[in-house]
């Protein structure tokens, strides 16, 4: 056990965390050729957005300078915000994290949360200065970020170039004298933490684990210890990162478990795995339900595709459990889901790789949060569909859930962001100072007004330089009206939302505004509103169509007319039906671009 | 009925809002152009027609010595014997006594004037060639000289138009013995210098609606009879060769771009013009063959142009085989009971109200407006 080391890498994103991983795993044999497949990263869209969504973990050998032979266990983190929870139990696995600060940005947001994340599990840090071989590294100043920001020992930060590979000797070496061995018993009952899993068709779902006492073997009973569910281990082993099967797990180590658990949500991110011998051990202290944060429907454009989409998701929920779903039924849009995210970002993915991998055009409602709604009555509902909430007249008081962020952001550009989080009813709570070109800004920020376009709007303000984190803080009281969008007449649920009473009427002129641009003429006039309850809040009419017509017949081109005739077709079979109009899908998603 | 078509792709000059096939200053090519025609007629020789049409471009420029060959080696290689009209599009600026007096000659009986506007400001705005006064001229000339079937073409749109100048032009060609009127209204072809920098006093599409409504209301009071959907006449001055195209009827297209619909299968020229005249017989660029109910339900489609005739349900099952038309009759009858198709005097025809948003109709008697294209398309590239 004193040769294991369980380490993680964590970093800002495009910091170069996955390029380092990369360059471990070649030094230590792992990988063979230098190629630029990022391994860790093994869905398209990771690496196409330069994140994790899935923690894995891959154990090398590694012979030290002293000739001691080690184990080395990287175990790769979630890189969100969204998957802060996931990020902590990753953590909770290892005795020591590599902080990763790109030389060329210094420490940005997420390099902060994590290393607090870090702290809070006790982790030996070794702070990391990559991309020292770019022209416009400032290793300096990061030194002196790592020291002032995070209280780290900047001036022992190693450097590196993960690029070239200059300095990871030197890292891989620190990592076998700084990270501590674990600890723990072999003698006593078996207690290990989840902290990721995955779905296997044949051996159902594989549980990623570390041992922190006992240890595990085939034939050996588990029990789960939040659901005291019992099964039978038919298979231990670790990464390689391939799946390697092995005798025994035992204390200190990382690795998986088959014990044909057939059932997803039988395993959950950050419980424990204990003997039903013993079913008094305790659980690893931090674990909870990942609970989700942002909702929204989704309905397949024609609804012959329900079939598929159900089958899709049922799919989609093994190799991603923190989806939750259920059924829904729209007026405007008829039978569809609702999807419960772990956040924002975790929301565009899944409904980028619902497109992708399952092939479906798919209607997806503007995002919600959940609310707290009391009524007169005294009960206390958790409502993430606006078009659920109760009759005005029963309701008491809302509240709205709340997040701490955390935004960093060169100085020339906290005017803006300050104006731009004023207007989202951001509550400033703190501005420190990172170093002397950036502010750290640190926000009570309500999570409604972060998923609708936040982040992009904070981007595009900042040119790209302002990086942001946060975390879940609770809820908060205000004043709230539903809207209601009326399109003749008809109330499509759909585009029903929640608002701050005072910037519901500029909100709703906005969005009907936008409807009246989105929907094509018809052949009839179409009023567009938004009303609070039966008060008509806006208004506007689109004017009926009065051409549509393929004038020119001639030349005898008829295939030219004709093939024209069903291209307008084909786009007509992409919207959607709300009475008797013809409704674009993007009218469904104008809500959330209604600050740009 | 069978027609035939020739297309000249020559023009002094493009129009702005243009995207037929047609190149100006490249009249040089003129004469090996039309040898080529002669050449790709051969492949056809011995077919017979009912209808001439010589479009484009511009087929006034072609000449009177060429016009002479053209016609001339068209009558050598097919049987025009039973020809009822035979038109040629002519525009002002080249219609000059020579040219007309050959086409006379030629056997030529109908001519189609690209007047689009008697308002010098309208016509030189889109780059026209011409002045007012100069088609008016073409008009008389043409007249004079014995054309008694006589067309002018009316761009609905233009920039700055509005009802004075429309009306005045429509009452001054009606004056002038123009017997029969396509009335056209300007579409912003993608590629087109006008599409790409449209003048800020285009007519809007609900002012192009207007226009249309009240030059159909001047021309029907006028007893003109609104045959087709772009078309208008006096009787017995239909243009019986672009009905044959609006029947599903059969056609011959000879020359650079043109489209050709013999027996059940379409195919189309390559738009290149010294392509075609290398090797004229080798342009077909696309052909398709559609399906039985594909086709029956394209023909639907392009009879309900003609506003009078429409779809006479016993020419339609004396064309397709029972089985073919079944689920074509059951749409349209649907579509009478919705209101998007009238059923008189024993007719399917498309209600007047609907002459200018009758594309949602015709995607749906295509069956493309409620489900899938219905399968049996044949394509080859």
């Amino acid at each position: 056990m004193d040769n294991i080391r369980n380490f993680c890498i964590i970093a800002h994103i495009d910091h170069g965390k996955s390029t380092l991983a990369d360059r471990i795993l070649e030094l230590t044999g792992v990988l063979h050729t230098t190629t630029n497949a990022q391994v860790l990263d093994s869905m398209d869209l990771e690496r196409e957005r330069g994140i994790t969504i899935k923690a894995k973990s891959v154990r090398m050998p590694y012979k030290s300078k002293d000739g001691q032979e080690y184990f080395l266990n990287l175990i790769d983190t979630p890189g969100h915000a969204d998957f802060n929870y996931e990020v902590s139990r990753s953590l909770k696995a290892c005795e020591g994290a590599v902080l990763l600060v790109d030389a060329s940005q210094g420490v940005e947001a997420q390099t902060i949360a994590n290393a607090y994340l870090a702290v809070d599990a006790g982790l030996e840090i070794i702070p990391v200065i990559n991309k020292i071989d770019l022209p416009n590294a400032m290793i300096d100043e990061c030194r002196q970020q790592l020291e002032d920001t995070l209280g780290l020992p900047g001036k022992q930060a190693l450097l590196v170039s993960a690029k070239d590979g200059t300095g990871v000797p030197e890292l891989l070496e620190a990592i076998v004298t700084l990270v501590p061995p674990p600890k723990g018993r072999v003698d006593e009952p078996l207690r290990c933490l989840i902290f990721d899993s995955f779905y296997d068709v044949y051996r159902g779902v594989i549980p990623h684990v570390r041992v922190f006492q006992g240890s595990l073997r085939h034939g050996d009973k588990i029990m789960v210890k939040s659901t005291s569910e019992v099964y039978e281990v038919d298979e231990v082993g670790y990464f390689t990162p391939k799946l390697t099967p092995c005798e025994v797990l035992s204390v200190g180590e990382v690795g998986y478990v088959g014990a044909t658990i057939k059932n997803v949500g039988a395993i959950h991110v950050g419980d424990t795995l204990i003997s039903p011998e013993h079913p008094e051990t305790p659980g690893i202290p931090g674990f909870r339900r990942s609970q989700p944060m942002v909702f929204c429907g989704i309905y397949p454009i024609n609804t012959n595709d329900y079939g598929r989409l159900t089958a899709a998701l049922e799919k989609f929920q093994l190799n991603d459990s923190s989806i939750v779903y259920e059924k829904e039924s729209s007026a405007a849009l008829g039978h569809g889901y609702r999807l419960g995210f772990m956040g924002m970002l975790h929301m565009e993915i899944t409904m980028e790789r619902l497109k992708r991998e399952y092939g479906q055009e798919l209607v997806a409602t503007m995002p919600s949060v959940i609310y707290k709604v009391f009524t007169t009555a005294g009960e206390e509902l958790y409502i993430d569909n606006p078009s659920r909430f109760p009759d005005p007249t029963r309701i008491d008081h809302i509240e709205e859930p709340l997040i701490r962020l955390r935004v960093i952001v060169p100085n020339e550009f906290v005017g803006p962001i300050m104006e731009l989080s004023d207007s989202k009813r951001a509550k400033l709570v703190a501005m420190e100072h990172p170093d002397r070109r950036r502010a750290l800004l640190t926000y009570e920020f309500p999570l409604a007004e972060m998923i609708t376009g936040y982040y992009d709007k904070l981007k595009s303000v900042s040119r790209g330089y302002a990086s942001m984190d946060y975390d879940f803080l609770g809820y908060r009281n205000g004043d709230f009206v539903k809207v209601d969008i009326l399109v003749k007449e008809n109330q499509v649920d759909a585009l029903s939302f929640i608002s701050v009473r005072d910037s519901a009427t500029p909100r709703a002129r906005v969005l009907i505004h936008r409807l009246r641009k989105l929907i094509p003429r018809h052949l009839f006039e179409i009023p567009l509103q938004a009303a609070i309850g039966s008060k008509v809040i806006a208004r506007e009419d689109i004017a009926p169509l009065r051409k549509d017509v393929l004038a020119k017949c001639y030349g005898g081109d008829i295939t030219r007319k004709r093939k024209l005739l069903e291209k307008q077709a084909e786009g007509k079979k992409k919207m959607k039906m709300v009475g008797s109009v013809e409704v674009p899908q993007e009218a469904f998603l104008l809500l959330l671009k209604m600050e740009e | 009925m069978r027609g035939l078509y020739i297309h000249i792709p020559f023009c002094v000059r493009k129009c702005s809002y243009c995207d037929f096939y047609s190149l100006p200053g490249r009249q040089d090519r003129i004469k090996p152009y039309v040898s080529a025609v002669i050449t790709e007629a051969r492949a056809y020789a011995g077919l017979s027609f009912h209808t001439l049409y010589l479009g484009g471009g511009t087929p006034s420029l072609l000449g009177a010595e060429q016009l002479k060959n053209l016609i001339g080696g068209l009558r050598q290689t097919f049987d025009l014997g039973g020809l009822v009209e035979a038109t040629v599009e002519v525009n002002p600026e080249s219609a000059t006594p020579g040219f007309l007096g050959a086409a006379m000659d030629a056997g030529i009986n109908r001519v189609s004037l690209g007047v689009q506007s008697l308002s010098d400001c309208e016509l030189e705005s889109v780059g026209r060639v011409h002045t007012a006064a100069r088609a008016i001229d073409a008009v008389t000339l043409s007249r004079n000289l014995g054309f008694t079937s006589l067309s002018a073409d009316l761009i609905i749109g233009l920039p700055g138009q509005t009802w004075d100048t429309l009306s005045a032009a429509l009452e001054t060609l009606v004056r002038l013995g123009i017997n029969h009127l396509s009335v056209y209204c300007l579409a912003l072809e993608e590629g087109t210098p006008l599409a790409q920098r449209p003048p800020g006093n285009l007519p809007s599409d609900d002012t192009q609606a207007e226009l249309f409504e009240l030059a159909r209301a001047f021309l029907i009071g006028e007893e003109f009879i609104h045959y087709e959907i772009s078309n208008f006449a006096r009787k017995d001055h239909e243009c019986l060769h672009n009905i044959n195209y609006w029947r599903g009827g059969e056609y011959l297209g000879l020359g650079s771009a043109a489209a050709s619909h013999l027996q059940g299968r379409r195919s189309r020229n390559r738009p290149a013009l010294d392509a075609y005249v290398e090797n004229p017989t080798g342009q077909a660029e696309y052909v398709e063959t559609l399906g039985g109910e594909e086709k029956a339900a394209e023909e639907a489609m392009l009879r309900l142009r003609l506003l009078v005739e429409g779809i006479d349900p016993g020419v339609l099952s004396g064309r397709f085989s029972p089985a073919t038309i079944e689920t074509l009759v059951s749409r349209l009858d649907s579509m009478v009971l919705s209101r998007m198709l009238e059923f008189d005097n024993s007719r399917y025809v498309l209600p007047a109200s609907r002459i200018l948003t009758s594309n949602e109709i015709f995607r749906e008697v295509l069956g493309t407006g409620t489900g899938g294209v219905p399968g049996g398309r044949h394509c080859e590239v």
